[in-house]
């Protein structure tokens, strides 16, 4: 059996990669990131040796990566067909040999050997002497069986949940904080790094309580038996075991009941108030209900608010940390933020994918589309002003300069103008289908469109920067006028001309969608959705 | 094409006289759509559902979710009015989309595999609604490869083979006296297979 399962995932691997060149790129790009991160970990590993905190700095890393084993096959969940225990409850299969070949199933591919390479580091920066050694290596095989067990008996006890709408919900949700950690370690991180703020000393106290974590243990038991201490060591290392049965006990368990457990899809909840808002603005409220509703219901579109947040925030949090403090570059945060609510709404048919046609029977004229799109950019206005203008209030406070909040705000409300209609014109002009990939919940650009994706971003960023230099001029220029004037005269003016902007973009990308209505409905087939 | 979105290399489309290709905008004001794959607002209710797409044909609010609420009624749908169309069955979403298509009262309906995947239950309420719609005079279109359902519930019938009509007229002389089933094999030719090769196939011995 674990010889056919590991076959079988072989074989997924390699019809994926007959498929497209698209895939084939990916798969090189992730051996690549394979290589880097076993290279990488060996080499960060073995650099500890001789210092005070190298156990310590282990049990970081070895958590570490078990709670990147917990995360990463939540988030490509259903794509590995091998993952799922559904797909073989058909087979008249016993628990004992199937849990054998999803065990060996998931230890075959580029990462799981990359763990294993990058964590024998430890065989040069902690571990001394034959015992050590041998503990080592001892240890690294422990620990990737834990984060196995582990990742499996997670899996298994959610596949039923991640099967239904709101596990894949929950699962897209989990970009968020990937995306924050993402911009922690680019932005914050090497800042603090440089100024010294981050060394290695700054671990120490994270081995008074990580030691009693499994992956703690396996870095303790390297440490014991390295200092003469064998003993100690295979403790460790028996409680690790211990540890590795019980989970792989759960896993049997949750693993026997998913295969007799029915999908959880069909507890549906239902929502409160089940009229549309908006009554009386025609077909231009109608658009807007629909797209406010899916603001707040669609995972995507809240993870999309998150992440205008999170760009907001980051564009200055890395120049705001340090000890030059530029408060100035919060209105490039305005801007960016502002430009971001277009860049994730531009390319609305293809973003609406297949649903898209029960509104394309309906609007023909340019007088509908000028409704549609306006009625959309009611919507995101809605969220997306004070959302941006929110952020960078939040941005000035934190640097103890809220006055700079006050001069953010009409840069805002003159860029999302600026992006919201030129998300209406990229939506007319340069609509291209999306699709859903393995390992993000996002939707990306189909294969063969990624040049238009990224003239759609490229495009919306300096149209939004150029048609927002005004308003920065303007704020410039009344630098020294009280506050109670540039708030009763700048933002004004500010929404106003924000206002126009979108106007204009909505008219022409009315009249640019009313002649491909076929093309826009093309697209929005073409659009893979789940 | 027929329905004024996907367009046309070549070919002239008419609708109750008009041409759809010409005036789109007056073709599909009178047109009901229901596609194969159903593919809704899954994050609206049903409900939300219907309102947003009488809404979306110019209907007044109050018009459209009182049109709603009575096709929800007919389509057995009011029970789950307020839940969301990502939680319904294929048969549910079927029924929704066929509220959707009727709310604005078209003049003609396209229906694409209306019965597929869908229970019998709905099946019969789908078909007593659509025998109701073709009785007050409005016109049903709808492409299928159910037979026994195009014999009970068709008065045209046209065979498609390859991209061509190979046959159309009235039900009657297109099966020609025999089943619609084997006129259309016998039109369209029946695929035959050596199945010799399955001499395995039945026997207790694997």
């Amino acid at each position: 059996m674990a010889r056919l399962l590991v076959q079988l995932k072989l074989r997924l691997l390699l019809n994926a990669l007959r498929s497209s060149r698209a895939a084939r790129v990916s798969f090189v790009i992730s051996t690549i990131f394979a290589v880097l991160l076993a290279v990488g970990t060996f080499v960060a590993l073995a650099s500890y040796r001789g210092t005070s905190t190298s156990v310590d700095l282990t049990a970081v890393i070895f958590t570490v990566f078990a709670f990147g084993w917990l995360i990463a096959p939540i988030m490509v969940f259903g794509v590995d067909g091998t993952l799922d225990p559904s797909t073989l409850a058909l087979y008249p299969l016993r628990t004992r040999r199937l849990i054998t070949g999803l065990l060996a199933a998931s230890a075959t591919g580029a990462w799981p050997l990359a763990n294993v390479i990058g964590l024998l580091g430890v065989t040069v920066g902690l571990a001394s002497g034959a015992l050590g050694l041998i503990v080592a290596v001892i240890a690294v095989g422990l620990q990737v069986l834990f984060c196995i067990a582990l990742s499996r008996f997670v899996t298994t006890s959610l596949a039923s949940l991640l099967r239904s709408r709101r596990g894949r919900d929950l699962a897209a949700f989990m970009i968020i904080p990937l995306v924050a950690l993402y911009e922690f370690f680019t932005q914050v991180v090497p800042k603090a790094a440089a100024e010294g703020k981050i060394t290695a000393a700054s671990f120490t106290g994270f081995d008074s309580w990580m030691r009693w974590l499994p992956p703690g243990l396996a870095a303790h038991a390297i440490q014991d038996a390295s200092q003469g201490r064998p003993g100690l060591a295979f403790a460790r290392l028996g409680a690790l075991a211990a540890v590795i049965v019980v989970f792989g006990w759960l896993w049997v368990r949750s693993l026997s009941r998913a295969l007799v457990t029915a999908d959880t899809t069909t507890q549906a909840a239902r929502v409160r108030g089940s009229k549309l808002p908006l009554a009386g603005l025609g077909l231009r409220g109608a658009v807007a209900a629909r797209f406010w509703l899916y603001q707040r219901r669609d995972p995507t579109s809240l993870i999309y608010w998150a992440l205008v947040a999170v760009i907001t925030a980051a564009v200055s949090a890395s120049s705001l940390l340090g000890h030059d403090r530029h408060p100035a570059v919060i209105l490039a945060s305005a801007v960016f933020g502002a430009a971001f609510v277009g860049v994730f709404h531009a390319n609305s048919a293809g973003l609406t994918g297949p649903p898209f046609f029960l509104e394309a029977t309906a609007l023909s004229s340019n007088r509908d589309l000028r409704a549609y799109f306006s009625g959309q950019n009611l919507a995101l206005c809605v969220i997306g002003a004070p959302l941006v203008v929110a952020v960078c209030f939040g941005l000035a406070a934190a640097v103890g300069r809220p006055g700079i909040g006050i001069e953010a705000a009409p840069i805002v409300l003159a860029g999302l103008g600026a992006a919201l209609g030129l998300s209406n014109l990229f939506t007319a002009g340069l609509p291209y289908p999306m699709a859903k990939r393995a390992g993000t919940p996002m939707l990306v650009a189909a294969q063969g469109y990624g040049a238009y994706r990224l003239g759609s971003v490229m495009g919306t960023l300096a149209g939004t920067a150029v048609a927002a230099t005004p308003v920065i001029v303007g704020v410039v220029q009344t630098a020294t006028d009280s506050d109670a004037i540039r708030i009763g005269v700048l933002w004004p003016c500010a929404a106003v001309y924000g206002f126009g902007l979108a106007l204009v973009g909505v008219r022409l990308a009315a009249v640019a969608a009313a002649g491909k209505m076929p093309e826009l409905c093309q697209v929005a087939v073409r659009s893979a959705m789940t | 094409m027929m329905t004024g979105l996907l367009r046309p290399d070549g070919g002239q489309v008419l609708v109750n006289g008009l041409d759809v290709w010409a005036d789109p905008p007056a073709a599909k004001a009178i047109m009901g759509v229901v596609p194969a794959e159903v593919r809704l607002f899954e994050r609206l209710s049903g409900e939300e559902l219907l309102e947003y797409s009488g809404r979306l044909r110019g209907l007044p609010a109050a018009e459209a979710r009182s049109r709603a609420a009575q096709l929800l009624n007919v389509l057995d749908l009011t029970e789950d009015a307020n839940r969301l169309v990502a939680d319904y069955s294929t048969g549910m979403r079927k029924k929704a989309a066929l509220g959707c298509a009727l709310i604005h009262n078209p003049s003609m309906l396209f229906l694409d595999e209306p019965l597929e995947g869908v229970d019998p239950v709905s099946a019969d309420v789908i078909r007593r609604l659509l025998t109701r719609f073709v009785a007050s005079g409005s016109t049903v279109l709808f492409s299928s490869h159910v037979m026994e359902l195009v014999e009970q519930v068709c008065d045209h019938v046209s065979i498609i083979d390859k991209g061509k009509i190979v046959v159309s007229g009235t039900t009657d002389q297109v099966r020609g006296g025999k089943t619609l089933q084997r006129a259309f094999i016998d039109l369209v030719g029946p695929r035959a297979h050596d199945e010799e090769v399955l001499s395995w196939l039945g026997s207790s011995s694997s």
